[in-house]
């Protein structure tokens, strides 16, 4: 039952939500919550592999603009495959570097990631002249469509964490190396002392982390119709709040993808909903903040029992 | 005398684990009462019941004959009970005047404002400092001072505090003989000014030589022992392990080939053969520790160990696994993810061995844990716990499991039992004679001498870090003779 208070949360929510104003359950209002999902959802998974491996990212915004910036670049020179592939490397990259750093010079990884988040945002300045990546005619057709196309009704936008939640649970909880990230997180010095390889076990977290930032990114560079520089600002906040409202420890070794994707429910929902009552947006603000600490205290309250 | 201090039926259980069980126990003014007993036989949590750290079950705690509840560690300060830990609460940053003020720093009023009064501060520490013949610079940071300075300094703030009730837990441990003498004799002027001493040590020269009464704690329970007055170091010794002393097996054993062979330098060399079980006899601090983690590859240097009569070079626990070679750590929070389930745990060494194409084979895995829980008796029989809800002497059988399910031919076996209760003892010693009778080879690293002599084949003396002797028929000899032989 304790194990079940993000999903009892977000249906909560959304009953109080749809009592309170008619318009939260129209087909469009629905819609645009799973929409905007989407792309967080498939940051969150990666911050849910740093977090359970007993670390953290910050740069996941910085590395999402990034990847959507080279995506687009590169799409533009030599087609759609090559620069989707391009925006998910670069993006892996970032992790790799945040990973290395991390786990084998034995760098903080809150500083490191502040380190590369900032350094990643210049990098994409940078490369962009700050300005938006679009091309002289806009980004090849079939890549924009597939920001707003469906299949079976839904977005392909939700198509793309939908499956990979599903490998990726797979990967977590069914595979020798799953089984090491969460022994790796929840006692490290025991793990290495199993003969597990932590800290290649802590750098692959950030591969996995930073490559779903690609993804993210290039699904973004897809809804903007363009490479944004300025894209994702933020976002890492909102992964690692929606990743702690799902239950995970900040201390590792505990939290599930499923429930971080509620958690991205339970963050998005929340934002709708205060808009869609007219709740001012300072105070929008506030709120989220006060949903984030009270979720990291009934973490702290939970693990003290 | 009256009690300045006593407990009357105090029980104190963690989990399944009873630390406590109807503890009476009592401390007069003026009087010095040594607590002493093994590892894991309740003197810290006894300790961190006093002090407010940990609120009994059930039992009450009376100071001065009236009963008090401590609902933290100011309650237990405030009724005049101060502890002297191990690692000393000081803050390095500070000066020692501003650490033994620290709480209620002096002040003096300018206008509106308060300010911390200097002069009083200096005059405060050195008063309380005099007593104890301690004249240093009161302005000296804490962080430039001695381990034993540092013990003054805090004994110095328990002065200042108006302490009526001292704790002192191994206050020896990290000192030198005359830091010693000196710390005995200021200890004996507060017992003379009238202060109730609570003293805990593994020395028992030193509670001899100090103590008015000794209480002897055993598994959790006060042994009925040590008159006033009337106790020796051997008494001690009996009343702290008199415990059943199990047969062992006597049988002779034709010995095995040589599964892991090492020398470091002038050393006597490490040598464990199939069927043989070696001790690794050092006292607190010896380098034991070290020496383990070395053969497991888990230190810096890179050891080169024949395996099998084959040598190589291990660098790092996955390959002295590869090896075969298991090690649990004296600490088990090392030798398990605590936060994860006893099925993880048990397999988290051998996730490659119980794979199927790249997924986790579930079913072998299951069959593996539910194999174990049954051989080890480990109890709730309920793998998806997680492991820090077991009892100590579970915990260690869930790493035993771990080293069994995945096969190794030599363990590397720290405190085994340190900790744990009477009964699992036994069991986790029939464990090891069994692993080791089915061909397996063990080193069992232990401070219990006697846990040693009861269990191994022959027993290796380590003293400063280096393998100094080698004992062989070490089985059946009695601790004294033990400790005698190895020169420690």
């Amino acid at each position: 039952m304790a194990g079940q208070i993000p999903l009892i949360s977000l249906v909560l929510l959304c009953v109080l939500t749809a009592l309170l104003t008619p318009r939260f359950l129209s087909p469009l209002n629905l819609t645009n919550i799973l929409v905007q999902s989407s792309i967080m959802a498939v940051i969150a998974m990666g911050m849910t592999f740093v977090i359970v491996g007993g670390g953290f990212d910050l740069s996941v915004g910085s590395t999402a603009a990034l990847a959507g910036c080279i995506a687009s670049m590169v799409m533009l020179q030599a087609g759609i495959a090559a620069g989707v592939v391009a925006g998910i490397v670069a993006g892996g990259a970032v992790g790799l570097l945040n990973g290395l750093v991390i786990a084998f010079l034995d760098v903080n990884p809150f500083i490191t990631t502040l380190g590369t988040m900032v350094l990643v945002r210049g990098v994409v300045f940078l490369i962009t002249g700050g300005a938006p990546v679009s091309g002289e005619f806009g980004l090849p057709n079939a890549f924009v469509a597939f920001g707003s196309e469906r299949f079976l009704g839904i977005h392909l936008l939700v198509w793309v964490p939908a499956l990979l939640l599903a490998i990726l649970s797979f990967v977590m909880y069914a595979t020798p190396y799953g089984r090491r990230v969460y022994a790796t997180g929840g006692g490290r010095e025991a793990a290495y002392l199993s003969g597990i390889p932590v800290r290649r076990v802590i750098a692959s977290t950030y591969v996995w982390c930073g490559a779903l930032a690609g993804v993210a990114g290039v699904m973004l560079a897809a809804r903007l119709q363009s490479g944004q520089p300025t894209a994702g600002e933020f976002y890492e906040l909102t992964a690692i709040a929606a990743v702690v409202l799902g239950g995970a420890s900040l201390h590792g070794g505990e939290g599930t993808l499923y429930k971080s994707v509620i958690g991205v429910f339970i963050m998005i929902v929340l934002g709708n909903a205060l808009n869609l009552l007219n709740v001012d947006s300072y105070w929008q603000r506030v709120a989220v903040g006060i949903v984030i600490v009270a979720a990291a205290a009934a973490e702290r309250l939970r693990s003290r029992n | 005398m009256s009690s300045a201090i006593s407990t009357e039926q105090i029980s104190k259980h963690f989990g399944q684990n009873r630390a406590l069980d109807q503890i009476d126990f009592d401390v007069a003014f003026g009087e010095v009462h040594a607590l002493v007993g093994e590892n894991g036989a309740g003197k810290s949590t006894l300790i961190r019941v006093l002090s407010g750290v940990h609120q009994p079950d059930s039992g009450r705690i009376l100071v001065d004959g009236k009963e008090h509840r401590f609902s933290g560690p100011h309650d237990a300060i405030a009724a005049g009970i101060v502890t002297i830990p191990q690692e000393l609460r000081l803050v390095p940053a500070l000066s020692i005047a501003e650490n033994i003020a620290l709480g209620d720093l002096p002040t003096r009023s300018f206008g509106p404002l308060k300010l911390l009064d200097r002069r009083r501060l200096r005059e405060q520490a050195n008063a309380v400092l005099a007593q104890l013949d301690f004249l240093p610079d009161v302005d000296c940071r804490v962080s430039r001072l001695s381990f034993a300075e540092r013990q003054l300094v805090a004994i110095g703030r328990a002065l200042h505090h108006e302490c009526r009730i001292f704790i002192l837990d191994e206050p020896t441990a990290a000192l030198e003989q005359h830091e010693i003498e000196r710390l005995f004799s200021v200890l004996m002027r507060m017992r003379f000014q009238g202060t109730a001493i609570i003293y805990i040590s593994h020395e028992l020269d030193e509670v001899v030589e100090i103590a008015d009464r000794c209480t002897v704690l055993r598994d959790g329970r006060v042994v009925p022992t040590a008159r006033r007055g009337s106790f020796a170091v051997a008494d001690l010794i009996s009343a702290m392990t008199g415990r059943v002393q199990d047969p062992g097996d006597s049988a002779p054993r034709e010995p095995g080939p040589i599964l892991l062979h090492t020398q470091r330098g002038d050393d006597q060399p490490v040598s464990v053969r199939a069927g043989e079980m070696i001790g690794l006899a050092g006292l607190l601090g010896s380098g034991t520790e070290a020496i383990m983690r070395s053969l497991f590859g888990a230190s810096r240097s890179d050891p080169v160990i024949a395996v099998a009569g084959e040598p190589r070079s291990l660098r790092g626990p996955a390959e002295a696994i590869a090896a075969g070679i298991g090690f649990t750590p004296g600490e088990r929070a090392l030798g398990l993810v605590l936060n994860q389930s006893m099925r993880d745990n048990i397999l988290l060494a051998s996730l490659d061995r119980v794979r199927r194409y790249f997924l986790v084979d579930r079913t072998a895995g299951d069959r593996i844990v539910a194999e174990l829980m049954d051989l080890l008796d480990i109890r709730p029989r309920r793998p998806e716990l997680p492991a820090r809800a077991l009892s100590g002497g579970n915990q260690q059988k869930v790493i035993l499991a771990k080293w069994l399910a995945r096969r190794v031919r030599v363990l590397l076996l720290e405190e085994p039992t340190q900790g744990i209760d009477v009964g699992a003892k036994a069991q986790i010693h029939a464990l090891i004679r069994d692993f080791v009778a089915r061909g397996g080879g063990a080193l069992i690293a232990s401070t219990d001498l006697a846990e040693l002599a009861r269990l191994c084949d022959a027993v290796l003396a380590v003293r400063q870090g280096a393998i100094t002797a080698r004992l062989e028929g070490a089985r059946g000899l009695d601790e004294a003779t033990l400790r005698t032989a190895i020169g420690a």
